[in-house]
């Protein structure tokens, strides 16, 4: 993966540049040791490192504006890093870039039950919402798996999902406000208890924006009553096709289940193995189904998803009947990651989108890429939203391995645009997915977004070298097409 | 009048717009023009001819239309599957004095959404992704057709509520939900505006699911065929299937005695006057919207309610007041400062009746630091300012 050249001039002013940033910072906390920086070298996307020029961890919104006024003056480039979770590379350093960490931004400000909202700073956790609340019978929707440990700054980042969004919606859907630091340094405030923005959505294109427009110093969360009831069904198929048909009969029914899971043949036995949650071994597809509301809703949903799946051809079928046993159901698939891992030395994780109409071709299209590489693939997919996550396996100690299992992956994110899906469903482009934009996007379609983002950072100073393949300079992206031998408004400022 | 059946023309007209130094005014059926501000143009951009369905896979959840396409087909065409658009658009032509309900087109470029919004989301969570041409006359797309998708900035969010501003988008498409089985609406009389927000609350924190909750003065119930002698009700509707939405109703009247219960269809029509904002048509003055805090509102009715000769209700739990009051400045400047003085949200001016709009700015006016993040984001859309130029602020 090329990323941009670094600036020899700022990585020979390393050592005045952290005097400086020691000097905005009121407790001095900067890491520059070789050491302290190797501790955020990379983030979840582990094949990637690269050592920070330094990293910079402020305590107060104002201390991030001075250090990004800093940087702005000076043309310091900059990471934003939250718990370092990102799947695609959004926090990996660079070696000209301070990395700004916002660990230390971690405590909930205010609990508001009658606004029912939580606002908090952006070092949280995902899961310690929901523990703040849970006593008083609320929780923060949004669940991605590294719940325990990402942070909601970088759920906004990246506008993260989890196995509820088919019914909850992703982080876009569960924000109600921001506040951000520009490059510049100043600080906005976008949304808040209130709904809806009353001008540009600028909140709306913050979410997902990959730290590619401003610093998220602060959220507010949208919190809701926690479900009276949750029960979940496991559903064994012998085909594919049949599973993902059985999904779409659910939803044409009129069910919108908090979560529909499914996992491969491959997955099913590397779960099993590793967790015992009773998965039918000889499966080719498994689903699991979680309904959630009131218990006399859920009971009856139960019995029409069950005759939607005995309709469907299932060769076998469980219902929880206790919170002990729904959690056992979901402990193959939570783990699946895990068990992949303990059949294969390395594996990638993948995260395109199709029509879920579309999976059993998908299906197809992957046992031959697998021959092609000749590796291996599991396959758990948000099966309601028609997002997948095929895991590749592979051997990095085996040489060409590595190249041959992101070949293949990349070979997996060009069938799924093809099929009138989308390269990332909830991992972001990052780094990994980078230089893929191209299949989906036209050079006009990415020139616009650039445009967008020289409207926040017309430096390019903020995360340079993620989401985007190429860079053009504000400049440039701001120059009109004459048309008919005129150049409108000649004197106009461009940018 | 340019009239345009395609992208292809309208890049045309706009490059064209674009050479010849003018502005345009974008418009279908013209139902919401009296929104926001008067727009500087040379001439208007007619993109009527963009209608039809394009796709529609019920069980996918995913409808793709043209922007130009009617709401009342676009509605009939989800009934036919027997879903909708979970965000329940208003249709504001009676009280804005229009034809009709407008086109998709018009509801996403205002981001229109009714009293559903409080629990299932905005018109803005459910444009998943649009074809449009920009102000610089290129075309460009966003999103996609699929419900899970984090690929690139979410043009989406930014298109919807931007009222034309940025770019003539053509084919939309939106995550559809089923619609529920039944719904019905629970009644309860309450002594003020702050009783009745903290009814709300405790309703929200019981796990009986309310979908919409809106408050209405005594008198203003009265007219809808309410009658209780409070001076406040709060209406609470349940939707879903209905052995769940009996049970819930059961629950929740178990705990509040004092409540009542109103049938299918009297909650259908009742929601309905509610979303369309129905109870204020009559009502002499302007009509404003405001977006608050919840738990604010009460704080922003008593700081206005004895200056001015008003009527009000409120949508979203309270956090969605729609106020009629007298023309002039006065009313939008004191509902502003209320609003400011309890918090964040924004107070927009809906129905003009007297030019209000030349005293005072209809949307709420911008920071100088949001105002010049606006004007760049509008610079980066259309340089020239072809599109809609000063509908919502002076120069956007």
């Amino acid at each position: 993966m090329q990323m941009p050249e670094p600036d020899q001039s700022v990585i020979d002013r390393r050592d005045t540049i952290c005097r400086d940033l020691r000097n905005l910072t009121a407790n001095h906390c900067v890491v520059d040791s070789v050491e302290g920086r190797r501790a955020y070298d990379a983030d979840g996307l582990a094949a990637y490192r690269q050592l920070p020029l330094a990293v910079v961890l402020p305590e107060t919104v104002e201390e991030i504006a001075a250090v990004m006024k800093y940087c702005h003056r000076e043309g310091i480039k900059v990471v934003p890093r939250g718990s370092g979770t990102s799947l695609s590379g959004g926090a990996l350093p660079l070696a000209d870039a301070i990395l700004v960490g916002l660990g230390k931004f971690n405590r909930i400000l205010d609990i508001d039950y009658t606004n029912r909202c939580v606002v908090s700073q952006p070092g949280v956790t995902n899961l310690a919402i929901t523990h703040a609340v849970q006593a008083d019978g609320f929780y923060y929707a949004p669940d991605p798996s590294s719940q325990i440990a990402c942070s909601v700054g970088g759920n906004v980042a990246e506008n993260s999902g989890g196995v509820h969004c088919l019914k909850y919606g992703l982080t876009t859907n569960n924000l109600l406000g921001i506040e951000l630091v520009t490059i510049e340094g100043e600080i906005l405030r976008l949304g808040g208890k209130h709904l809806d923005a009353g001008d540009y959505d600028l909140m709306g294109v913050m979410t997902g924006s990959e730290g590619l427009l401003g610093v998220v110093s602060e959220v507010t969360l949208r919190i809701l009553q926690k479900p009276a009831t949750q029960r979940a069904l496991l559903v064994g198929f012998d085909d594919t096709g049949s599973a993902a048909e059985a999904v779409g009969d659910v939803i044409a029914a009129g069910i919108i289940p908090a979560g529909m899971e499914m996992m491969d043949g491959l997955a099913i036995n590397a779960a099993e193995d590793f967790a015992n949650a009773g998965y039918p071994r000889g499966a080719a597809a498994l689903l699991i189904i979680e309904l959630d509301g009131p218990e006399i809703e859920v009971n009856t949903l139960i019995d029409r998803v069950t005759r939607i799946m005995d309709t469907a051809g299932a060769s076998s079928l469980k219902v929880s009947n206790s919170e002990e046993e729904r959690n056992l159901f979901w402990a193959g698939r939570k783990s699946a990651f895990p068990a992949v891992g303990r059949i294969s030395p390395d594996y990638l994780c993948m995260d395109g989108t199709i029509p879920r109409r579309r999976l059993p071709d998908m299906m197809v299209r992957m046992a031959s890429l697998s021959q092609k590489y000749g590796l291996r693939v599991a396959n758990v997919f948000h099966a309601g939203d028609g997002n997948l996550h095929p895991l590749i396996l592979f051997d990095a100690n085996e040489a060409d391995e590595l190249r041959r299992a992101e070949d293949f992956g990349a070979d997996i994110l060009r069938a799924c645009v093809e099929m009138g899906g989308v390269l990332t469903g909830e991992h972001g482009v990052g780094v990994e997915k980078r230089d893929l934009m191209s299949i989906q996007f036209t050079e006009d379609d990415l020139k616009q977004q650039q445009r967008l983002k020289c409207a926040f950072d017309a430096g390019h100073l903020l995360n340079p070298g993620k989401v985007f393949p190429h860079l053009h300079r504000c400049a440039e992206l701001g120059r009109l097409h004459v048309h008919k031998g005129k150049m409108p408004f000649p004197d106009l400022p461009r940018f | 009048m340019i009239k345009v059946t395609g992208l292809e023309d309208a890049a045309v007209a706009i490059a064209d717009a674009m050479a010849n130094q003018q502005h345009l005014s974008v418009q279908s059926m013209a139902t919401k023009s009296a929104l926001g501000r008067d727009v500087s143009y040379d001439s208007y951009l007619d993109v009527s001819a963009f209608t039809g369905i394009k796709d529609y896979q019920p069980d996918e959840l995913i409808l793709t239309v043209r922007a130009g396409t009617p709401m009342h087909e676009v509605e009939a065409e989800l009934a036919s599957a027997n879903q909708m658009l979970a965000f329940e658009a208003p249709d504001l032509h009676k009280l804005l004095g229009a034809q009709s309900a407008g086109t998709i087109g018009g509801v996403l470029a205002t981001n229109a959404s009714g009293p559903r919004r409080l629990t299932a989301g905005a018109a803005r969570d459910y444009l998943l992704g649009f074809d449009a041409i920009s102000g610089r006359g290129e075309r460009f797309k966003s999103g996609g057709k699929v419900m899970k998708n984090v690929t690139g900035y979410d043009l989406s969010k930014l298109i919807c509520g931007s009222y034309g501003t940025l770019a003539v988008f053509d084919e939309v498409t939106f995550k559809t939900l089923p619609r529920p089985e039944t719904n019905i609406s629970l009644l309860f009389g309450c002594e003020d505006m702050t009783a009745a927000v903290a009814k709300i609350a405790s309703v929200f924190a019981s796990p009986h699911e309310p979908n919409a909750a809106a408050i209405l003065p005594g008198s203003m119930a009265a007219s809808a065929g309410i009658d209780v002698p409070e001076a406040m009700v709060v209406i609470i509707r349940l939707e879903g299937i209905d052995v769940s939405v009996t049970d819930r109703a059961l629950h929740l009247l178990a705990a509040d005695p004092s409540g009542a219960e109103i049938d299918e269809n009297s909650s259908s029509a009742l929601w309905q006057r509610i979303r369309d904002v129905e109870l204020l048509v009559n009502q002499p003055g302007d009509v404003w919207k405001l977006s608050c805090a919840p738990a604010a509102a009460p704080n922003i009715i008593a700081a206005v309610q004895n200056h001015f000769d008003m009527t009000f209700f409120a949508d979203w739990a309270g956090g969605l007041l729609w106020l009629a009051g007298p023309s002039g400045a006065s009313f939008g400047t004191a509902l502003r400062t209320a609003l400011a003085n309890n918090g964040s949200g924004y107070a927009q001016l809906v129905r003009d009746q007297a030019d209000t709009k030349t005293v005072i700015t209809p949307f709420q006016p911008l920071s100088s630091a949001h105002y010049a993040l606006h004007k760049r984001i509008k610079a980066a859309f259309d340089p020239l300012s072809v599109l809609n130029l000063g509908r919502m602020h002076d120069g956007i």
